[in-house]
């Protein structure tokens, strides 16, 4: 059974599609969960711990706080990068960039360049292209957030209305053009085409993403294969090939690149799975954005496929995308009666340890332990 | 599938039967401005404007239409293809932007790439240490300039399909479900990103980071450009909205965005533009035909022409830079039929 998950989780396994049919996933969580009953309860604890000793020995903050030292003027220098002569398209580019988000990815990024470049050298610098990624990470990111917003004609987002209610579906999709442009000047402007060509990738993996958004399987592990390559292709791809471009500019060594690579795409996935379950656990309030949208966009996300293993009743629904009028409200109660949410978590859990795996392969650091609190708060976060 | 068997398809995909329509854009020259008082064999008729880019395209070795399309041979795209054809009979702007890519092609719509191209083969082999020298080199144009021409034609398709989206609180019951149009808009929005994103992976390509920057300039510049035409056409377009479906070419309709458009408008002033437009109306009907003679008597198309033949003046400067050879005449050339309105 153990063997059958780290299949999952070896690099390389996204490349072989054919593969993915072959295991037959729900079996094995069953088998793996029933034989663990306590793994459901994960003990929270806030986010805010209180100081106390890491495995490096050295005294270690909020991994936010440490992030931030190096990010600090993060949005402004975003809103310089959009140099653009049109008051109304340069507020709406710059919209997003108000300081209100959670700059997850550019902390990420900061905290994966200190953790390489001391691994490396011991080195305490982090250089201006290192923080550049985090720069064009945050603006690639929200590039694709407004085109998804237009396609999925969402109405909030991080508690406000979105570019597209407020400015219309053509100006929108132009802003996002434009961020995505700015972000490309950006990235040229590092000079290193390795890095370039790292980055392009995210590009095309976003896109290609919602195009598996737009499609659909049939077959019950060919769904569940679909919805983990999508989900890397839409969240962890970013996050994985940023942290790859920082340690690639910090330091020579590629077992070092694809120890960051592989934290970032593990640590990519947990996050999406968590919020696939917040879809279903939290109230509007918490998230910004209505819950259940996952549904009523006809998306079936983990929490929905385990629940369909107990409730066959749902294929019906899923298939035809949660269309009918009751079939949202129905399909929730499913998943609330199940142990979809249960088992989302319990996966999401997996790949935060193969992130911390990987990344306590590299020299200890205040930064690389903070790497490994962040896996801890993706999992408990509840927003 | 080869290229040539998807394009002999795709029309029937788009639902594509009768004349095809043209983007106002196009250099299709029967337009209002080349009719009625210039004389004899207009050299912008079609015959000779093909003439002129067909002897372009041998001399850059292929015919370079559709190259934008050729990402449409990947199997992720023909789910585009597909997707595109659940708009057949809708009124997405959509189907208008890939049925003008497709059937416009006999008057090479796919400009840009085509100059690029010249450009390289006028420019000449590099001397020195330059990165194309590790590139083949065809008819006298490197592997990595092809690529570029290739690239610069996504990118401009990209932002075509793009400024097809249409705004949903807009529309009217004229337009069709909103469904339809909310599914178009999805569809164009994807289309476009995976066209960038093809450029953007070309662009990683070509392992050269001064040409990506260049080109995400030009791309912002676009991007731009686009924007401010929306913009200024924001205002009285959608007071002509009922009237702008397309006529019979008797009275054609045309871009009130267009140059001589706009610069009548500046040498009349607003206010007299306004009255001349609802003169032109007739029971709530918009006669282009009477707006273009209005058009035609003022100043607007005159200056138009002297902007072209402005520009069209410093492009001949800028090739005198490049060594006299076939591809220099061939630019040349486009230069002549571009700006010659007799």
């Amino acid at each position: 059974g153990r063997l059958r998950w780290e299949h999952w989780l070896r690099p390389g396994v996204w490349d072989q599609p054919e593969q993915h049919s072959k295991i037959p996933y729900f079996n094995l969580v069953k088998h793996l969960t029933s034989a663990c009953p306590n793994v459901y309860s994960i003990s929270r604890f806030h986010h805010t711990t209180p100081d106390s000793k890491t495995r490096s020995g050295e005294k270690y903050t909020d991994p936010f706080k440490l992030g931030w030292r190096d990010l600090k003027g993060l949005y402004e220098d975003i809103r310089k990068e959009l140099l653009i002569s049109t008051s109304e398209l340069k507020e709406m580019s710059e919209y997003y960039f108000d300081g209100k988000g959670k700059a997850f990815r550019p902390i990420i990024v900061a905290l994966m360049a200190r953790a390489c470049n001391i691994h490396h050298n011991n080195s305490r610098h982090v250089q201006a292209s290192q923080r550049a990624i985090a720069l064009i990470a945050e603006m690639i990111h929200t590039a694709s957030l407004v085109h998804d917003d237009v396609i999925d004609d969402a109405s909030s987002r991080r508690g406000k209305h979105t570019v597209n209610k407020i400015w219309g579906e053509k100006k929108a999709v132009l802003a996002g053009d434009l961020i995505l442009s700015a972000a490309s000047i950006a990235l040229a402007r590092i000079g290193n085409t390795t890095v370039i060509s790292i980055l392009t990738q995210v590009i095309e993996d976003l896109v290609r993403g919602e195009f598996l958004q737009l499609g659909s399987k049939e077959n019950e592990n060919e769904r569940f294969a679909h919805y983990l390559e999508k989900t890397f292709k839409k969240t962890a791809s970013l996050i994985a090939n940023s942290c790859k471009a920082v340690s690639v500019l910090g330091c020579p060594d590629p077992v070092v690149h694809e120890i960051a690579y592989q934290y970032g795409k593990n640590i990519g996935i947990a996050f999406q799975l968590i919020d696939d379950v917040l879809d279903f656990t939290s109230c509007s309030d918490q998230m910004g954005k209505p819950t259940s949208a996952d549904l009523k966009l006809g998306l079936a996300t983990g929490p929905v496929l385990f629940a369909c293993q107990q409730f066959p009743e749902m294929n019906a629904m899923i298939m035809r995308r949660f269309s009918l009028p009751g079939d949202v409200d129905r399909a929730r109660q499913y998943v609330l009666q199940s142990d979809g949410v249960q088992q989302t978590t319990y996966l999401a859990q997996q790949y935060c340890h193969e992130a911390v795996r990987e990344i306590s392969k590299l020299r200890p650091s205040p930064e690389r332990d903070a790497l490994i609190q962040l896996s801890e708060i993706v999992l408990t976060r509840d927003k | 599938m080869n290229l040539r068997q998807l394009l002999v398809r795709l029309p029937h995909y788009l639902g594509a039967s009768g004349s095809p329509r043209r983007l106002w854009w196009s250099p299709s020259f029967d337009t209002i401005f080349s009719v009625g008082s210039w004389r004899g064999q207009s050299s912008r008729s079609p015959a000779h404007w093909n003439q002129v880019v067909s002897e372009a395209e041998k001399i850059v070795g292929y015919p370079t239409s559709f190259m934008s399309l050729r990402c449409l041979l990947s199997d992720e795209l023909s789910n585009i293809a597909m997707q595109v054809r659940k708009l057949v009979g809708t009124q997405h702007p959509l189907l208008t932007t890939a049925r003008g890519l497709v059937h416009d092609s006999q008057n090479s719509l796919q400009l840009r790439g085509l100059v690029v191209l010249l450009i390289s083969k006028a420019a000449g082999p590099s001397s020195g240490n330059a990165s194309c020298q590790n590139y083949d080199m065809v008819s006298g144009i490197y592997s990595c300039q092809r690529s570029l021409a290739e690239i610069t034609e996504l990118i401009h398709t990209a932002l075509l399909v793009h400024r097809g989206i249409v705004n949903l609180n807009e529309l009217q019951s004229s337009d069709g479900p909103l469904k339809d149009m909310q599914f178009g808009n999805k569809i164009a929005i994807l289309s476009g990103d995976f066209l960038l994103a093809n450029a953007c992976n070309g662009l990683a390509l070509l392992q050269n980071t001064k040409v990506v920057e260049l080109l995400a300039s030009a791309l912002m510049d676009l991007v731009q450009g686009v924007y401010r035409e929306n913009s200024t056409s924001a205002k009285i377009n959608s007071d002509l909205q009922p009237f702008t479906k397309e006529k019979t070419s008797d009275s054609m309709t045309f871009n009130l965005n267009s140059a001589p458009v706009v610069l009548h408008q500046e040498f009349l002033g607003r206010d007299l533009w306004i009255k001349q437009i609802r003169e032109a109306q007739e029971k709530g009907r918009l006669d282009y035909g009477k707006l273009r003679e209005r058009i035609k008597a003022g100043k607007g198309v005159t200056s138009a022409i002297d902007l072209c033949r402005y520009h069209g003046n410093k492009a001949l400067e800028a090739l005198e830079s490049f060594p006299p050879s076939e591809a220099r005449s061939a630019l040349e050339n486009i230069v002549f039929a571009v700006t010659r309105f007799s």
